[in-house]
């Protein structure tokens, strides 16, 4: 800023540019045609190239695996580009507006899905005439993420984020707190109090600009930001609920704030915070980036809001899907389906990049039932196995992202600035509905 | 100037001698004219007409529909542009007068003749502003990392609470503010200057023999002069505040609770992340039309002085 003039004129020149330039495609290019439907039906050897777009373990997995599908499939090439995760949004959205510059298969994560689905219904390929004897293997919060409105299939689920509780057994130990004691969020609310007494460490970390722990605890009540049939759900008692045990969580100085990932790997390495309820590929960063905390962490199920309630959530995952302009979606599919469809090679990428199977098969694998040296011998796949088809499914829509940055000014609002859960969540609501023309839904607050 | 006379007798011109080649664009002025008329109009005029199309238009479901100045009436409900406009005007307010008043100071100060070293310190003052964004980013979250950074420990050492500075609505504020003015204090120290060198020993001297002291020789005489140079530094410092983006998007995200939020990173929020083109279209001919104001008075309100 001040002073550059020219290199600013031409950055504002250039987003002006990427803004339009982008739009102007839109309009002649893909809003005329029917969304391209994939049907079986071709037959004969597969051959050609595709290329594929990832990132971090989810490209390392699909590059080991390509070359066992080239082995098998000779005549064939499966090009991976990890396009890495900070861009890999603005990358997809520009191409998808454009019609043109994607590559032939995409990694997009489930809670990003319906955006494309909803804002692109003619970018990606239906691939509901294909899919239909796989859908019920899937878990079924994971698949309402890869289907319209109006039941078509544009993906296939690839990991799930199922969530629990990972504890300091360490720091419970001296604080004196039995984790598996911790049924309800009260239970949680008041060991964090006697572990922060006893042991001066805080209980959890959440990020104060890019908040993901309030949607999840809406979804382990049963929605997320819409329910019945795309109403704005912001206001409900739950979501009242889930941000008013969050303020409690922080008037008692129990929350360490830490922006971004960096932040959160760095402080649970160093050891600030005694929990993290989050999802399974967390355990992936534990034993991969904190070896020499082998033995310090355990599992149990979520705390629920009332006794009896759900014990998870979800918190990520991801998804495959084929864009309408691949040059080679046959060859794009059968590397789909023998990635996601085949227990081995799910079980495979839990094993060595730590992505947690969205195929139910693959949970009966021996491999979840095994103990783990990492946590002092407990099943922990196991918890997260058990888990996993108990994740309320909750639906989705295209108006996610607008939510998301809507619901976490009200989260910081209420727990930063110290206001009222109540008027937060009802000032969001009203903001929410007028940015997406929505209905907040009955009985939510005035 | 031109000044017309009206009344002027028709007095036949005798005919230039360079009449006899005619004044009409000839192939060789287009191929002089045609990259630069090329890139003009591909990179600057059909993205600045489109996106001006598209701000009176909405995509719904991926059909693209004409909303008229409804995509406009929105901002005027929506807390999240407000409040980024608010931010703004609070950084308008505060940093760019705190940041002219330090460049000023830092520039007399380089001017004096008895400082040595003089391009060295040009130099350090100016580094920031040339300094990659990311490792500015880096090293301002480091900095101000609410335990272990070097800002909370030298404020702990002092005997003063450590502050949570960047997870803080108002002291990541106060933060965005400080790192700004770090980057670009220097760089209109630079500018400053180079307006003071150009003012000539001679009126130091003839103030003097005129019994003025330093700081009468600076208020009542050289800052006066330097007016068009300051003016040039506010103008666009002001419309770098506009247009701020990468300082709180790589330092705060816009956060915490919007308290960091401008309209730049907004509508790039709202554009490639909530994928609503039309509304961020309209986000920016906004910007631009409250940069052009905000000029345009600046111009009046300096500039006017000037002539005087």
């Amino acid at each position: 800023m001040h002073g550059q003039l020219t290199r600013r004129a031409l950055l504002a020149a250039g987003g002006a540019a990427a803004l339009t330039g982008v739009a102007g495609c839109a309009t002649g290019g893909i809003s005329n045609r029917e969304a391209v439907r994939l049907a079986p039906g071709a037959t004969g050897p597969l051959r050609g190239r595709i290329t594929v777009w990832s990132w971090d373990s989810a490209a390392a997995a699909l590059t080991r695996l390509a070359k066992k599908f080239e082995a098998r499939h000779p005549g064939t090439a499966v090009h991976v580009v990890d396009i890495g995760y900070d861009n890999a949004y603005d990358k997809i959205t520009v191409g998808l507006r454009a019609d043109t510059g994607l590559a032939d298969l995409l990694t997009v994560e489930g809670s990003q899905l319906p955006a494309y689905i909803g804002n692109f219904p003619k970018g990606l390929h239906d691939l509901t005439d294909l899919v239909g004897r796989h859908a019920g293997d899937f878990d079924k919060a994971a698949w309402k993420t890869v289907v319209s409105e109006e039941g078509r299939a544009f993906a296939l689920p690839w990991d799930i984020g199922p969530l629990a509780l990972y504890y300091r057994s360490d720091l419970f130990a001296r604080a004196g707190v039995d984790p598996h004691s911790l049924r309800t969020w009260d239970d949680y609310v008041k060991a964090g109090v006697a572990v922060k007494e006893k042991t001066g460490t805080k209980l959890l970390i959440m990020d104060p600009n890019e908040d993901s722990f309030f949607p999840c605890l809406l979804q382990q009540q049963g929605h997320r930001w819409y329910k019945d049939g795309g109403k704005v759900a912001l206001g409900t008692p739950q979501a009242v609920r889930a941000l008013t045990l969050i303020k409690a969580l922080g008037d008692r100085g129990l929350i360490r704030w830490e922006r971004g990932w960096d932040g959160l790997v760095t402080a649970t390495k160093e050891g600030k915070v005694a929990s993290t309820p989050y999802a399974a590929w967390w355990s992936g960063t534990l034993t991969g980036e904190m070896p020499e905390l082998k033995g310090k962490f355990g599992v149990v199920p979520l705390p629920a809001f009332t006794p009896g309630g759900p014990r998870t959530s979800n918190d990520g995952g991801s998804t495959l899907c084929i864009p309408a302009q691949s040059k080679n979606p046959r060859l794009a599919w059968a590397f789909t389906r023998f990635l996601l469809t085949d227990k081995d090679n799910q079980v495979s990428m839990l094993k060595r990049e730590g992505l947690f199977p969205a195929y139910l098969p693959a949970l009966k694998h021996p491999y979840l039932s095994a103990p783990q040296d990492y946590y002092g011998g407990q099943r922990a796949w196991r918890v997260f196995a058990d888990l996993a088809p108990h994740i309320p499914p909750v639906e989705r829509n295209k108006d996610g992202a607008k939510a998301k940055d809507i619901a976490n000014k009200a989260v910081s609002g209420a727990v930063l600035r110290g206001h009222d859960p109540a008027g937060e969540l009802r000032a969001a609501a009203a903001q929410l509905a007028g940015a997406t023309g929505r209905e907040t839904v009955s009985g939510s607050l005035r | 100037m031109a000044v017309q006379t009206p009344a002027a007798p028709p007095v036949p011109l005798p005919a230039p001698a360079r009449a006899r080649h005619p004044r009409r664009p000839r192939l060789t002025h287009w191929i002089f004219a045609g990259p630069a008329t090329v890139l003009f109009a591909v990179f600057f005029a059909y993205p600045l007409g489109a996106s001006f199309y598209q701000s009176f238009t909405s995509t719904e479901n991926g059909r693209t529909t004409w909303v008229g100045l409804s995509q406009y009436a929105r901002m005027l409900h929506d807390p999240s542009f407000l409040d980024s406009m608010v931010n703004t005007g609070l950084i308008l307010v505060v940093q760019v007068p705190l940041m002219i008043g330090l460049a000023l100071v830092l520039a007399v100060l380089l001017n004096q003749s008895w400082l040595r070293f003089r391009g060295t310190w040009r130099a350090v003052y100016f580094l920031p502003a040339v300094t990659t964004l990311v490792a500015y980013a880096v090293v301002f979250q480091v900095l101000l990392k609410t335990d272990g950074g070097l800002v909370n420990q030298t404020a702990t050492a002092l005997g003063l609470s450590p502050i949570d500075w960047l997870n803080d609505p108002t002291w990541a504020r106060v933060a965005l503010i400080g790192s700004m003015t770090w980057r670009w204090a220097g760089y209109n120290a630079v500018i400053l200057l180079a307006g003071l060198q150009s003012i000539g020993r001679e009126q130091h001297e003839a103030a003097a023999i005129d019994g003025a002291g330093t700081l009468t020789t600076y208020t009542k005489v050289i800052l006066p002069q330097l007016r068009p140079v300051v003016l040039f530094c506010v103008i666009t410092s002001t419309i770098g505040t506009l247009q701020l983006f990468d300082e709180n998007y790589t330092l705060t995200k816009g956060g915490p609770d919007d308290a960091t939020l401008t309209p730049v990173l907004y509508l790039y929020k709202v554009g490639f992340q909530q994928m609503d083109f039309g509304y961020a279209a309209a986000i920016a001919w906004v910007v631009v039309a409250v940069i052009a104001v905000i000029s345009f008075l600046q111009f009046r309100f300096f500039g006017r002085e000037r002539k005087r």
